[in-house]
């Protein structure tokens, strides 16, 4: 980052004890509210809505549905490696994920299931609802969820990479589509069973 | 005393909770005051302790209690800055802007303390919760990226910034 060029370790170090800022910092009051804030507090307690949280986590099925998952995005990637260049010429035709409509046609081909801002905003938005709800998951639950986020978005850079040289590629653009899609099953499942944990 | 409260509180003993309450909610409402200024400082804290009645039951005693609410009532204020508006790039992005024009015209306040109080609320959002998060709570860098889902750098740079920008309008005040 040029952030990380320009200043480097120096934000790090603590303000210097003279420093205006240090003491300034130092003689900084702490305050009690004006009021008594308990009322308010209390009287949400029990509102419709204020369900207590608990813990959840994967079960054993689960937890293979995820592996499962793993598993064939690695091996989708690991094909895409080493498959060979298809013949010049030959066409085909690629279906993929008629559920998410939006995708621009070229050729046969469905380049992707649906518009890249559609696809990144939902993709914010369930990642801001799992960070914010992740410590209702188990730890081992959120290893393998992270896991295979990791994975899925190396397939979707591999991807895009490989269609810079090839835009046309029809093998490309279904693997693209379906590890997007991928990406929000997975969080969208996340999320779900995070939720779950609410009453 | 206070352990076995927060274990009766998360069992769903509200007597239990409000002893929680008072024995922590002055640190709160401050950090509250500090990150988001006074006017929201009171409804905030509110929100931190309801946030934390509904999740008490996943405190697992990993860290410290006081350490647990801390980073609960830091992403409670974090996820209002959201809600308000503040999409992450503006968030960030303010800053960068506000911060090259620090008022230069400032009354001379008592003491340091409350210049510093009237000083953090002119920075913009961003800044402001860099700064307090990093000179007045201790925070890392790595930190601060992670809750506000930036980089370290950007908190670097957003530091560096509000750092300078406090001492000129501290200097201007002196």
């Amino acid at each position: 980052m040029n952030e990380d060029r320009r200043f480097g370790e120096s934000d790090h170090e603590p303000l210097e004890p003279d420093d205006i800022l240090a003491r300034a910092i130092g003689s900084w009051r702490e305050e009690t509210p004006s009021r008594d804030l308990w009322p308010g507090v209390s009287a949400r307690l029990n509102a419709p809505g204020v369900g207590r949280r608990r813990q959840i986590a994967l079960t054993l099925p689960q937890l293979a549905m995820a592996a499962s998952l793993l598993i064939a995005v690695a091996s989708g990637v690991t094909w895409l490696a080493a498959r060979p260049q298809a013949p010049a010429g030959v066409q085909q035709t690629v279906v993929v994920a008629e559920s998410e409509p939006g995708g621009r046609v070229q050729g046969d081909v469905l380049n992707a299931n649906f518009a890249d801002a559609q696809f990144d905003a939902a993709v914010v938005d369930l990642e801001r609802i799992l960070r914010d709800e992740r410590d209702r998951l188990d730890p081992r639950t959120v290893l393998v969820i992270e896991r295979n986020l990791r994975i899925i978005d190396d397939a979707i850079r591999e991807a895009r990479t490989a269609l810079d040289g090839d835009p046309a590629n029809t093998y490309l653009n279904s693997h693209l589509a379906d590890a997007r899609r991928r990406k929000l099953e997975l969080l969208r499942h996340a999320t779900t069973l995070a939720s779950a944990g609410g009453d | 005393m206070l352990v076995n409260d927060v274990v009766l509180a998360a069992e769903g003993d509200t007597a239990a909770f409000e002893r929680v309450y008072q024995a922590h909610m002055p640190r709160i409402f401050n950090l509250a005051r500090r990150m988001a200024g006074p006017d929201a400082a009171d409804e905030l804290t509110q929100d931190v302790f309801v946030r934390v009645w509904q999740k008490l039951a996943l405190f697992r005693g990993e860290s410290s209690f006081a350490t647990w609410l801390h980073r609960l009532a830091v992403n409670v204020i974090i996820e209002r800055f959201r809600t308000l508006g503040t999409a992450r790039q503006r968030f960030l992005a303010d800053g960068e802007a506000a911060l090259e024009v620090a008022p230069a015209t400032r009354t001379k306040h008592l003491d340091l303390s409350m210049d510093l109080q009237a000083a953090i609320e002119q920075l913009p959002p961003g800044a402001r919760t860099v700064f307090v998060l990093h000179d007045v709570e201790g925070y890392r860098h790595e930190e601060i990226g992670t809750l506000l889902g930036v980089s370290s750098g950007t908190s670097k740079s957003q530091l560096h910034r509000a750092r300078q920008t406090l001492r000129g309008l501290l200097t201007k005040q002196a």
